[in-house]
């Protein structure tokens, strides 16, 4: 049981961050398809920078910033270059998957997988058998509460959910909706980074190429089964975790009775399913990006 | 209230452009302190380009604001809200997700955490002393339109609004709650708000204003004139313009001068004997986003009968036309068109049945702005032709540049884009594809909306013509006045259901009273 509770808490972590970002994005307007994107440069750039600078602090900073830039650019093409959000997003991705193999082949001059000398910090031992968890898994709630907060609980999060649902009304109390993207697609950029970095240091210390395997798509599905609320999104993550979870245990079970694609199907399959629930039980933000805003007359 | 009559706000030379249209052309104004004042005009006229210009969402390209003795730089909404001035837009600005004491806390000052129940303790009382009654923690999207835009005036006054414009409230309000409504804004006069009103009814602004300016086509005609001192015909006059006045034909005056009572009657020759070419029984649907499903509706339109639908907007009328054109699905009852049942058989056998549609939004459904007009005007009638049947695009050109011709359309070739068009042009291709001769029973939904005076006129001169040729007409429109204008009789629709049925004379107030559910 306990160590169902921390492969849950291993995979989880990483598309709750990951989720948590395309909640903030989502809520200010854009659908942020980006995401996988984002997440792979921010694992890539963890594992490159622990291996360059051999501090894990550093890293990370640099995985932030790879990030946030990320998301400025997108913001950028966006708002700036008017580009459709969802075609931009999967550029994003593109961009992310691409852009990450190339830096692992010019510095290391080769394709395979790179491995850094050491990973985040971990919880300590004084946890048990939890204390194999990196720091990021055990910040992760307070991460979650404080993005509750500022969306829901201060006059911030109601002009940036504003800005994403009704940008008239928004614009109408003096708020800028473009600069309220920018700044959620920032945030947005420091969370796809600690999913990378967790991804990616957070128990393996590795970086392959591909390694997100489609987690930033699942984070996006977590925040539409979530109705972009921060817990629910959180929830929907958790969720998809545990079905993975179940899925390598049922292979481990029945590995020689049931296909073995069948099993490793399983998380994306629960996600599937997860959203057409979700849209069953409505409820929540739903960004609106409606065309002709500023109509006038 | 202060004795103070210097001027609120003054205005020289304004000028707006959006690209390259000119917008407002060298408005000046002055209006007094402690007033309510009118702004008036057509579609077009400027009016809500003046008031963003006021609260700052429209920079000016040239001019000069100054509110309260003060210069106000032009374009920037924190500066105009910080300088007291606050906007109420047309309808639905709010975030509907959000919760009442969320959309207050949202335009208001003072940043910090705050907690669900401390954010409804500290809007509840404001809402209260502005006599809003509702719950602070309801959602807007829960609220019926009247308290909506109770709460939208409450948002705008929770700072110490000085100036407070409401941008065409009336628009979505039943004539109960217009009157409603100006009972409020009589009451923020007495607390010392200065209040500006954007309208387009004469008969409100008599009813309402101190003062009133008239615009048209982006300039400043006359203004303020004090409401004491000018009649309706002479206002109707300033805001059409003497030449466009001369032209009016007086029945279709008749609804932008009238005062409330009604005493406008025609006899028309009875269709009652007459074959029925819509027949709907008990036709129920589901509900679903556009408004509430249709419960047991009963209706018979006959031939040679124009048969107006009443209602504040939502209460299902979209339904009854999404319903009759076989865009809801019907849960129960059935539809007959032209006398043969329809229920369950798809929009093109009804077309063919003679049923035509004038949609609601006429740049959404009635027209593909991207296409071509030719194909605009040829895309229904092909629909009866078989699926792989040759077509000549030559022919349909032909036919197409004829038809327009013969509607009057304003356009230079029939390849040109369906968005090229202005407003009442675009609605004369639909009618012109509408309107045909085989055409039995014809909904039009909102046909004049967002249209001038000359173009509403033509609008209505087409649906009597096809009353004339012996078609049922369904006529859709959240314009009173003119529902009473033309219809033969006025059915009134509430929460998706027919709750009366009036016959002219028209009593505007049991209308009304039907309208809101007063009346069962």
């Amino acid at each position: 049981m306990e160590d169902i509770v921390i492969a849950i808490f291993r995979s989880g972590t990483p598309l709750i961050y990951v989720a948590l970002a395309g909640v903030i994005a989502q809520r200010a307007g854009i659908w942020h398809l980006g995401l996988e994107g984002l997440m792979i440069a921010g694992a890539c750039a963890t594992i490159l920078g622990i291996v360059l600078t051999h501090s894990i602090w550093i890293a990370l900073l640099g995985a932030i910033i790879i990030c946030v830039l990320g998301s400025v650019l997108f913001w950028f093409v966006v708002e700036k270059l008017k580009a459709n959000q969802i075609i931009a997003g999967l550029g994003l991705t593109g961009l992310g998957l691409g852009g990450t193999a190339l830096a692992v082949q010019s510095i290391f001059g080769t394709q395979a997988a790179v491995s850094a000398p050491f990973g985040l910090p971990r919880i300590g031992s004084a946890f048990g058998a939890f204390g194999s968890l990196s720091i990021l898994v055990s910040i992760m709630p307070i991460v979650v509460l404080a993005v509750w907060m500022m969306l829901r609980r201060t006059r911030f999060g109601l002009r940036l959910s504003a800005s994403g649902e009704h940008p008239f009304a928004a614009r109408g109390v003096g708020v800028n909706p473009s600069v309220m993207r920018l700044v959620a697609l920032m945030l947005g950029g420091v969370l796809c980074a600690l999913a990378g970095a967790e991804l990616a240091a957070g128990s393996l210390q590795i970086f392959a190429q591909n390694m997100t395997a489609g987690r930033g798509f699942m984070g996006f599905a977590a925040v539409i089964f979530g109705a972009s609320h921060p817990i629910g999104a959180t929830f929907a993550a958790l969720f998809f975790a545990l079905v993975g979870a179940l899925g390598i245990r049922a292979q481990l079970m029945f590995g020689d009775r049931i296909p073995h694609d069948l099993l490793l199907a399983l998380p994306y399959i629960a996600t599937v399913l997860g959203v057409w629930f979700s849209t069953q039980l409505r409820g929540g933000t739903k960004a609106n990006n409606s065309f002709g805003e500023l109509r006038d007359q | 209230m202060t004795e103070d009559r210097s001027p609120i706000f003054q205005c020289r030379d304004v000028t707006v452009r959006y690209g390259h249209i000119v917008a407002l052309s060298d408005v000046g104004a002055v209006f007094e302190r402690g007033m309510i004042h009118a702004v008036v005009g057509q579609n077009g006229a400027g009016k809500t380009t003046f008031a963003r210009v006021l609260a700052g969402l429209v920079r000016p390209a040239s001019g000069e604001l100054e509110i309260d003795g003060r210069p106000l730089p032009g374009g920037n909404v924190n500066d105009a809200r910080k300088a007291g001035v606050e906007l109420v837009h047309q309808s639905f600005a709010l975030p509907p997700s959000f919760s009442v004491a969320e959309a207050m806390q949202f335009g208001a000052d003072g940043g910090g955490m705050f907690t669900k129940g401390g954010l409804e303790k500290r809007w509840q009382p404001h809402l209260d002393a502005l006599d809003v009654r509702v719950q602070a923690k309801q959602r807007i999207r829960d609220l019926p339109v009247e308290t909506q835009q109770g709460v939208e005036i409450a948002r705008a006054l929770v700072s110490e609004a000085k100036l407070l414009i409401l941008d065409e409230p009336t628009a979505v309000l039943s004539p109960e709650g217009a009157e409603k409504l100006f009972e409020r804004v009589r009451r923020l006069k007495e607390r010392g708000v200065t209040v500006i009103l954007i309208l387009h009814k004469i008969r409100e602004v008599l009813a309402i204003a101190d003062t009133v300016t008239v615009l048209r086509g982006g300039r400043l005609v006359d203004g303020p004139l004090p409401c004491a001192e000018i009649d309706a015909n002479r206002l109707a006059e300033l805001i059409i313009g003497p030449a466009a006045a001369r032209n009016l034909k007086s029945e279709d005056k008749a609804p932008l001068t009238r005062a409330a009572a009604l005493t406008h009657v025609e006899a028309r020759e009875t269709a009652s004997s007459r074959a029925p070419v819509l027949d709907m029984r008990d036709v129920s649907t589901r509900p679903d986003l556009e408004g509430p499903a249709l419960d047991k509706v009963n209706l018979a339109i006959r031939s040679g009968e124009i048969v107006g639908v009443a209602g504040v907007e939502g209460n299902g009328q979209r339904t009854l036309v999404r319903a009759i054109s076989a865009l809801s699905d019907i849960v129960e009852g059935q539809i007959a068109i032209n006398g043969g049942d329809v229920t369950n058989v798809p929009l093109v056998s009804r077309r063919t049945a003679g049923l035509r549609v004038i949609p609601f939004e006429r740049n959404v459904e009635g027209l593909s702005l991207t296409s071509s007009l030719w194909e605009n005007w040829s895309a229904c009638g092909l629909l009866q032709t078989k699926l792989l049947s040759a077509i000549k695009p030559s022919q349909i050109r032909k036919h197409c540049d004829a038809a327009l011709k013969q509607w009057d359309v304003r356009y230079s070739n029939v390849g040109q884009r369906a968005g090229s068009l202005s407003g009442g042009n675009a609605q004369k291709v639909i009618l012109s594809r509408e309107m045909d001769e085989d055409a039995r029973l014809i909904l039009a939904a909102q046909p004049t909306r967002g249209l001038d005076i000359g173009a509403t006129s033509f609008v209505w001169d087409s649906m009597r013509k096809a009353r004339g040729r012996g078609c049922g007409l369904l006529f859709i429109s959240s314009d009173l006045d003119e529902i009473f204008d033309i219809s033969d009789r006025v059915i009134v629709m509430l929460s998706g259901r027919i709750v009366a049925e009036f016959h002219p004379p028209y009593d505007i107030a049991a209308v009304g009273a039907a309208m809101t559910g007063v009346l069962r």
